[in-house]
């Protein structure tokens, strides 16, 4: 069994110190890696992110993010990286990392993902150069998460999103807005692979669970929605390929 | 109060860099606007407070907003 914590929109600054401290210097007993699913930061300043860093390192396991909208608002990205990197924090931009968890290989890929909606109702590549723009953007991001995730060499692959890859997820947000909350085609990313678990976050009055139109099951930890430090997902044995499962 | 503030209100919410808030709904009362919602501190919910009054000083305003529990889980969920 693996088990995963994750938690997104934490919008840490310095008034926020030390809230989530006391709940995650407990996390090694419940949880073998932690996922932050973006928005780790109020605005994207580097000082902001060296808070995260105090508050999310040092934690004892694995902490694996994907940067959200607001970790780019003060276009400060790389002092952000910075800061997260120096505390030993991995952050996924259309790439992965495998992490080994007794024995068993679990590969995280990750994108902060982009909007433009969900069948039926979604944005078209077409008409003026920025909204063409702003559906090739997703389009781009999300065949970097769909070719990261099959090129994944590991026992059980997780999709790390801020963004969210199915509409289920969103329910309790206007319907207005899903168009800016995700996109289908992170979802039809997540389908090219066979992934065990997507987590994302960025939908602060959404709902916990869906599923992607392939069955892999999608959870939103977006603070406000989960209400705790971070969910705990026990991944079980069947969850991991037959090769890992038989120590091949 | 029109749709017109109601917009400039959400907005002024997200675009100050002391509130920089998107998860706070405004709801249009008789009197004024409710601003429900969670924010990560009691500070947040204050500026939000305060920037409103600042920024439409004729506008009635009630605030719901709460603060984001961050306590340890008290259960893991199962994904068989």
């Amino acid at each position: 069994m693996i088990r995963i914590a994750a938690v997104g929109d934490v919008h840490i600054d310095r008034d926020v110190l030390g809230r989530f401290r006391p709940a995650l210097e407990e996390l090694p007993e419940h949880a073998d890696v932690l996922l932050l699913a973006g928005d780790l930061t109020r605005h994207g300043t580097e000082a902001e992110a060296k808070c995260v860093a105090t508050e999310f390192g040092g934690l004892g396991v694995p902490v694996i993010a994907v940067l959200g909208n607001h970790d780019h608002h003060c276009d400060e990205v790389p002092g952000v990286l910075a800061a997260l990197g120096d505390a030993g924090i991995t952050v996924l931009e259309g790439d992965s990392t495998v992490v080994r968890v007794d024995g068993v290989r679990l590969g995280v890929a990750g994108v902060k993902g982009f909007g433009g909606g969900f069948a039926g109702r979604c944005a078209s590549e077409f008409g003026e150069p920025e909204m063409k723009a702003f559906v090739r953007t997703t389009g781009a991001v999300a065949e970097r998460l769909g070719a990261a995730l099959r090129d994944l060499d590991c026992d059980v692959r997780v999709a790390l999103t801020h963004y969210s890859p199915v509409p289920d997820t969103l329910a309790g947000e206007p319907l207005e807005i899903y168009p800016f909350l995700g996109s289908y085609l992170l979802g039809q990313a997540i389908d090219s692979a066979p992934t065990a678990l997507a987590v994302h976050g960025h939908a602060h009055h959404g709902s916990e669970r869906g599923r992607t139109p392939g069955g892999v099951r999608v959870r939103n930890v977006a603070h406000p929605v989960i209400k705790q430090a971070y969910s705990v997902f026990n991944l079980a044995a069947d969850n991991v390929s037959s090769s890992a499962a038989s120590g091949i | 109060m029109n749709d017109y503030t109601e917009a400039e209100v959400q907005r002024a919410l997200a675009e100050d860099l002391g509130v920089a808030e998107q998860g706070i709904t405004v709801v249009r009362t008789e009197p004024g606007l409710v601003l429900c919602g969670e924010v990560e501190s009691p500070h947040r919910r204050d500026e939000i407070v305060r920037l409103v009054h600042e920024r439409f000083p004729g506008i009635e305003i009630a605030a719901d907003i709460g603060v984001t529990r961050a306590a340890a889980p008290t259960e893991a969920e199962e994904l068989a």
